[in-house]
């Protein structure tokens, strides 16, 4: 491999500090004035009971759910766009997070709430990925633009349903629906299981590193290589399903982070997934605890969904870095 | 209705979350002796020292003392709280919560469907009345884990609303004010049925909204004003309590008398609508009557000025004939 041999401490030192400063900034920023003093005091445990139920309860899991999704994200849209060898690939192009849509508005249409809804989402997605792996799989050959168009036309056969859920379902449920639908970190839950699947994960593809490089290049020539290509694309495809599976039972299904956070990267710090990965892992989480944040405080006490921010400061970071690179 | 108990039992809301956060450690028991012996001059015979109301999840919520800080998370459930009495205990409420008036000056924790938690725990209301069907289930369970009582309320019919106000003045020790608004209404409505129990039946359209069309069937809150007037809903049997039509199915039933609300008001441009039909019966006649929806489409008090105006405008289609 022809590689530029770079150090890959200084830009995930400092990816760390900047995810750091964004969590830092979302527990002392919110509709509810809480001095740094008032946080320090709670850090410490003290402080009055307002500023524990304010930092502990609500803006700490918050949080940590915010940088786990955006970190989960962005790592499955880099592995996409490597098993797909498609720029255009995200964690949401093979049907996945219409699956898990299906499976939330579901549970909602029926009236359930709360943990239903989680667990019909993820059995959603579990549903998808198993419906385009089989029908991808097929008797014959497992190509990428089969996997690619199988996985497209899932997604758009589950979007008809979405759409046909939405038609169907009384009024007053729809809000709910569509906040869904739009991505919200208000519904997640407990930060810590998609905290701890993200660091696993990361650990794990650090020995695969070499090969995921390689498979960039094609598998002919990954295979020419001395790569396994087929398990090494299954496991690719369950991991990457796995996580954006658990990032949309978290917080339903964010749009932009899985596209653009690793284009970006891939911008500034060059095509080598070793370094790109866990890259991903730090900035998605960041800049999806800086939208959060916005999401809950620009016209407070209203509530934006956090998928408009994504959207609204990704894009010019991204067209600024595009416009730099010719 | 259950009547309420001095003695407090355990609830599915008093878990231990909600004693940590308000007062008493040791449990409702415990509150409870401490008020009885405490209360002796200050507690009339009607309010009880630690009030508990059974809420339209058919939960028992109990409080260690009456409300004093009440969060409305929706605008039906705020003029439900005023008509109980206990308007000046409103400390938090949701956008529209427009009525009464003095409602607007309150601070509002964001839109119904997705509150500003961290606004709604600054204001510590020791009461949150919840929408069962209107608030996301997760930020009322969240509210609950930290320690704040839900109320869930949802009337779903005429004794709902009143049986709605009696509890919440029974939580917020407003029980004289309550009961008489609640009786007021109830005898209200009662003596309107009995007025309209055998008028001549007119079949009806009530539009609720125009892009989509759509009504009520007969299990609506307005279905049964409309029963209630003698009226016949033209689409009462759907399956669906707010279905979507389209103009030939209304051409289709050509009802006597088609009653809409509006964006705003005093807009009748939905009525205008049908005039292009001159050959319904409702065109015909001249029956298109609009009704303030906020007279109507909100289970509260106010039902019973909105359906006084809608039994007087069948009544008027009644004439015609």
């Amino acid at each position: 491999m022809v590689m530029p041999r770079r150090s890959l401490w200084p830009p995930l030192a400092t990816l760390a500090l900047l995810g750091l400063a964004a969590l830092l900034l979302s527990v002392t920023v919110g509709s509810a004035a809480v001095s740094l003093g008032d946080v320090w005091a709670v850090a410490r445990g003290e402080g009055s009971p307002l500023a524990r139920t304010l930092i502990l309860d609500l803006r700490v899991p918050r949080s940590l759910s915010a940088f786990a999704v955006g970190g989960l994200l962005a790592v499955a849209g880099a592995l996409m766009q490597v098993l797909l060898r498609n720029p255009l690939a995200d964690p949401y192009v093979l049907g996945l997070s219409g699956g898990a849509s299906v499976g939330a508005l579901a549970a909602m249409l029926a009236g359930l709430g709360g943990a239903v809804i989680t667990g019909s989402a993820f059995a959603g997605a579990f549903l998808s990925t198993l419906l385009v792996f089989g029908l991808a799989h097929g008797t014959g050959s497992w190509t990428p633009s089969r996997l690619l168009l199988t996985g497209v036309v899932v997604a758009a056969g589950w979007g008809a349903v979405i759409t046909l859920m939405l038609a169907i379902s009384p009024a007053e449920r729809l809000p709910g629906m569509l906040y869904w639908l739009m991505g919200d970190l208000s519904y997640s839950r407990s930060p810590w299981p998609p905290l701890a699947l993200l660091l696993l994960i990361c650990l794990l593809l650090l020995p695969l590193g070499r090969s995921l490089n390689v498979m960039a290049r094609g598998p002919l020539q990954a295979a020419a290589l001395g790569v396994n290509v087929r398990p090494l694309e299954w496991t690719i495809y369950l991991v990457a399903s796995v996580l954006t599976a658990t990032a949309v039972t978290t917080a339903g299904s964010i749009g932009f982070v899985g596209l653009v956070v690793p284009h970006m990267l891939r911008l500034v710090l060059g095509n080598d997934q070793r370094l790109i990965l866990p890259a991903c892992a730090l900035a998605g989480g960041a800049l999806l605890v800086l939208a959060d944040t916005l999401a809950r405080t620009m016209i407070a006490p209203e509530q934006l969904p956090v998928g408009v921010i994504t959207a609204l400061l990704g894009v010019p970071t991204f067209l600024y870095l595009l416009y730099r690179s010719r | 209705m259950t009547t309420s108990t001095p003695a407090a039992r355990p609830s599915s809301v008093f878990t231990s979350a909600s004693s940590r956060r308000f007062g008493g450690a040791s449990g409702p028991a415990v509150a409870a002796l401490l008020a009885l012996a405490l209360s002796g001059p200050v507690a009339g015979e009607t309010r009880a020292a630690s009030p508990c109301a059974i809420d339209d999840r058919d939960r028992e919520v109990c409080l260690e003392q009456p409300a004093e800080r009440i969060a409305a998370l929706s605008p039906g459930a705020t003029e439900l709280v005023y008509a109980a009495g206990a308007g000046e205990k409103v400390v938090a409420v949701v956008a529209y919560s427009d009525y009464p008036p003095e409602a607007q000056e309150v601070q509002s924790v964001g839109s119904h469907t997705r509150m500003d938690l961290e606004a709604l725990v600054t204001l510590s209301p020791d009461l949150v009345i919840g929408w069962m069907t209107g608030n996301p289930p997760e930020q009322l369970e969240t509210i609950e884990a930290l320690g704040m009582p839900v109320f869930y309320i949802e009337p779903r019919d005429f004794e709902g609303v009143s049986s709605a106000i009696e509890r919440l003045a029974r939580l917020a020790a407003t029980r004289e004010e309550g009961e008489r608004v609640a009786a007021e209404f109830r005898d209200g409505m009662a003596a309107l049925a009995e007025r309209y129990a055998d008028a001549e039946p007119v079949s009806v359209f009530y539009q609720v909204w125009d892009e989509p069309l759509m009504t009520i069937n007969d299990e609506h809150l307005i279905g049964q004003v409309v029963s209630m007037c003698g009226g016949v809903n033209v689409f009462g049997e759907l399956p669906r309590l707010v279905p979507r039509i389209d103009d030939e199915s209304v051409l289709a039933a050509d009802p006597e008398a088609i009653l809409a609300g509006g964006m705003g008001e005093e807009n009748r441009g939905w009525l205008t609508h049908w005039q292009q039909y001159p050959s319904m019966t409702a065109v015909e006649r001249d029956n298109l009557y609009f009704v303030p929806p906020s007279l109507i489409q909100r289970p509260t008090p106010r039902l019973l000025e909105g359906s006084r105006l809608f039994c007087e405008q069948l009544d008027h289609a009644r004439g015609k004939r």
